[in-house]
């Protein structure tokens, strides 16, 4: 049997570091970059405007570093982060550059991190080249729940991460620390929290966040684990409720899980007509998808939707499809609403 | 002068794009390495890697690969004199066959040895078929891959060229008895031989006459009465065998001259009608640029048409690197049981720019999608990698050969 190209596997990973100001992620850069399995590692800076200061606080191991020196990187200057990825790129492939198999990006602190995810899959070079492996957004223990109550971008930076970091826990308390996962587990449950002291992070634990390649390797099978996690329903039935609603919080996760086959046209036509009707509130989507028994892999980012990946095959005996979405002043139940409706629908015409 | 400071002018820089090394091995000192790469599956279970030497002392090298992380080598055998070089290689079961080459006619052995590998680490010798002669240095490479037949490069004790770069023709031994091995077939390029009716071809100039013989001749399971002949100065052709005794030629295909000849392999994509064929470098520093491979749509087999090339690394980077730049050795979908099998994904070695990955999808406009390019071996004398042959494995794990020192290589693609 001939064997074809992994539509995710030669892409070049990135990784997204956001999080508010002063929260460390240059710090985080500075140390992740010096360690020896970070040694091919482009690393995407901006500086914040006038306060040029991430240049002096970043070591520059020259051939580890470029650097974007004008401006934020979020929404009005967006595309010289597209022109920094596509240079960047063309001068790995003739050999102007060292051969980087890993682009981090670092955010402004108050960047909308949305975009940036946005612009890896809508651009279509970009997209051809690389892929997001994880987004991870640091939040500073000392500041972070003023923030959270007061910074609807810092909420987003949380509530779109793969991986959370807290950080300066040496300047807070266990008690606080405690709160404040749980009010990060509230906000996000699919990110699991580490601490981190002074920047001092793994690179492991950063990296092989986002699904790899369609094969069953070790990092598809963790990323559809992480699906699985919020999709388990104690209870059984289709509908598993908004999981840990917060408080005042207009930032809900919903975990849905459909026992009979999608035909592609329904499902996409239910996630097109979602997307169009509430797109800037669908902050996250992901799922596993049996579309007439073929295992689908999705992704979206508010009204962007990564190119969905058949896997090889399934992952294990459970052929139900899985979907989780993080929202933001949605009626989850319509959206349940919505997808057994079509999912209803799809049985009847076939 | 930016391109002299590149990484790929570079010859102490590695350099890759969706390729990891997993393990490299230096095969106890001995890393020359030929172009014959065949992988078994013995009675145990284990991943064989049987790899021919370019030259002597070595013959051929066994490594167990069935852990790509940690390759063991289990046995590696010499040849009698120095005079002498196993270039080429195939396993099929467990019959191994190993071609030899002399460095000047007259010499022996020269020809083919059988093994029986069925215990890897004692391989023992079945028979020899005897292919020296006074016009002959033996057999320069060899496809075996039904476990019947043996389809090579080789000379005649009983075949005279008119000019002594001509000496390797195509013939074709039953081994059906791996004991007794018999010719069954031969052809060469009409012209070629003394005595022939055809006038001479003529030849290419200067430090590009190599001569009009054969390099590889594959002959794919699926399609028994086809051989696809790389013909070196000749150009390519298909060759119906389904008489062996009466050969006829199918298609011929050259683009020498004007370019600078050596086309070394032709590889079929058959569901898709077209052929890969990729030429040989020879030359070090880039004298003999362009050295390429093609894509040939081969759907009129009377008309084989060039519709592409393979996007090649900056050749001014390149050519300044170290040995030789350009195309060589492609991973030739072979019908075994480990063998990686891709209609549009295409693996060659490449000397000094490593080995490389192809997406052939669209024929018209090939797409680079991976490459590893060693950095230079220790006491290498070209002073870059040479990256003579890959092979590549069902498990898509990547096993490529330096032609000096370096050794094995063995590298994931993540394609």
């Amino acid at each position: 049997m001939s064997q074809g190209r992994d539509p995710l596997g030669g892409k070049i990973p990135v990784t997204v570091i956001t999080g508010f100001l002063g929260s460390g992620k240059t710090t985080l850069i500075s140390n992740l970059v010096k360690h020896p399995s970070m040694n091919r590692v482009a690393v995407v800076i901006n500086e914040m405007g006038e306060i040029g200061i991430d240049h002096d606080l970043v070591s520059l191991s020259s051939e580890n570093m470029t650097l974007l020196a004008n401006g934020c990187i979020c929404c009005s200057v967006r595309t010289d982060m597209q022109e920094t990825l596509r240079e960047l790129f063309a001068k790995r492939q003739v050999g102007d550059v060292f051969d980087f198999d890993r682009v981090i990006i670092e955010t402004t602190g108050l960047a909308d991190p949305a975009p940036i995810l946005q612009t890896l899959v809508s651009d279509t070079l970009l997209e051809a080249r690389y892929r997001l492996d994880g987004l991870i957004t640091l939040v500073d223990a000392v500041n972070a729940h003023d923030q959270l109550l007061t910074q609807d971008e810092a909420q987003k930076q949380v509530a779109l991460a793969d991986r959370l970091l807290i950080t300066k826990t040496d300047l807070s308390t266990q008690d606080l620390l405690d709160q404040l996962q749980l009010e990060l587990k509230r906000i996000n449950p699919n990110a699991d929290c580490l601490n981190v002291l002074n920047g001092q992070a793994n690179p492991a634990d950063l990296m092989g966040l986002g699904l790899g390649s369609s094969r069953l390797n070790a990092q598809t099978f963790q990323f559809i684990q992480g699906i699985d996690l919020l999709a388990e329903s104690p209870q059984g039935g289709s509908y598993l409720g908004a999981t840990l609603p917060r408080p005042h919080s207009s930032i809900k996760t919903l975990s849905l899980r459909f026992q009979v086959p999608f035909t592609w046209e329904s499902f996409s036509s239910a996630l097109e007509l979602l997307a169009k009707l509430r797109g800037p509130d669908l902050l996250r989507v992901k799922g596993i998808l049996n579309v007439q028994g073929e295992p689908l892999v999705i992704q979206g980012v508010q009204h962007i939707f990564h190119n969905p990946v058949k896997l090889e095959h399934w992952p294990s005996e459970d052929l139900d499809t899985r979907l989780v979405f993080i929202t933001r002043n949605i009626d989850v139940e319509m959206i349940e609403q919505l997808f057994k409706a079509v999912c209803f629908l799809s049985v009847k015409s076939s | 002068m930016a391109t002299l400071n590149s990484p790929g002018a570079r010859a102490d820089q590695a350099l890759s794009l969706n390729m990891k090394l997993l393990a490299h091995h230096e095969l106890a000192g001995f890393g020359g390495l030929g172009e014959g790469i065949s992988m078994q599956l013995d009675a145990k279970g284990r991943r064989i890697l049987w790899l021919a030497h370019e030259s002597a002392p070595k013959n051929f090298s066994g490594v167990d690969v069935s852990d790509p992380l940690n390759p063991k080598l289990i046995v590696q055998t010499d040849l009698p004199h120095m005079k002498l070089r196993s270039n080429s290689l195939d396993v099929v079961d467990n019959l191994l066959a190993v071609a030899y080459q002399t460095a000047t006619v007259g010499l022996k052995p020269a020809g083919v040895d059988i093994f029986d590998v069925s215990v890897p680490e004692s391989p023992k010798l079945l028979s020899h078929f005897d292919c020296s002669g006074p016009h002959s240095r033996g057999v320069h490479a060899l496809w075996f891959v039904d476990g019947k037949t043996i389809h090579m490069s080789s000379g005649s004790g009983d075949f005279e060229p008119h000019n002594p770069l001509d000496d390797q023709f195509y013939r074709i031994l039953d081994v059906s008895d791996p004991t007794q091995p018999v010719e069954k077939g031969r052809w060469w390029y009409p012209g070629t031989r003394v005595g022939d009716s055809a006038p001479q071809p003529k030849r290419l100039q200067g430090i590009f006459d190599t001569g009009f013989r054969v390099h590889n001749s594959n002959v794919f399971p699926s399609h028994p009465d086809k051989a696809y002949v790389g013909y070196i100065d000749g150009g390519a052709f298909v060759l119906d065998i389904s008489k062996p005794d009466n050969i006829q030629v199918i298609s011929h295909w050259n683009h020498s001259p004007p370019l600078n000849g050596f086309i070394h392999t032709v590889l079929p994509l058959f569901d898709r009608n077209l052929w890969i064929v990729s030429d040989e470098c020879v030359q070090d520093g880039g004298l003999d640029w362009p050295k390429l491979v093609w894509v040939l749509d081969a759907r009129d087999e009377n008309n084989p048409l060039p519709l592409s090339t393979f996007p090649m690394p900056n050749p001014e980077a390149f050519k300044k690197r170290g040995g030789r730049f350009g195309a060589h050795n492609l991973h030739e979908n072979l019908p075994g049981p480990c063998s990686f099998v891709s209609d549009t994904i295409i693996v060659g070695s490449f000397f000094n720019a490593g080995v490389r990955v192809f997406d052939t999808s669209n024929p018209f406009r090939v797409e680079e999608i991976a490459y590893y390019v060693p950095a230079a071996p220790a006491l290498s004398p070209a002073g870059a990698i040479q990256l003579n042959d890959v092979f590549v494995d069902d498990r898509r794990i990547v096993y490529t050969i330096d032609r000096f020192t370096g050794g094995l290589y063995i590298l994931e693609m993540t394609i």
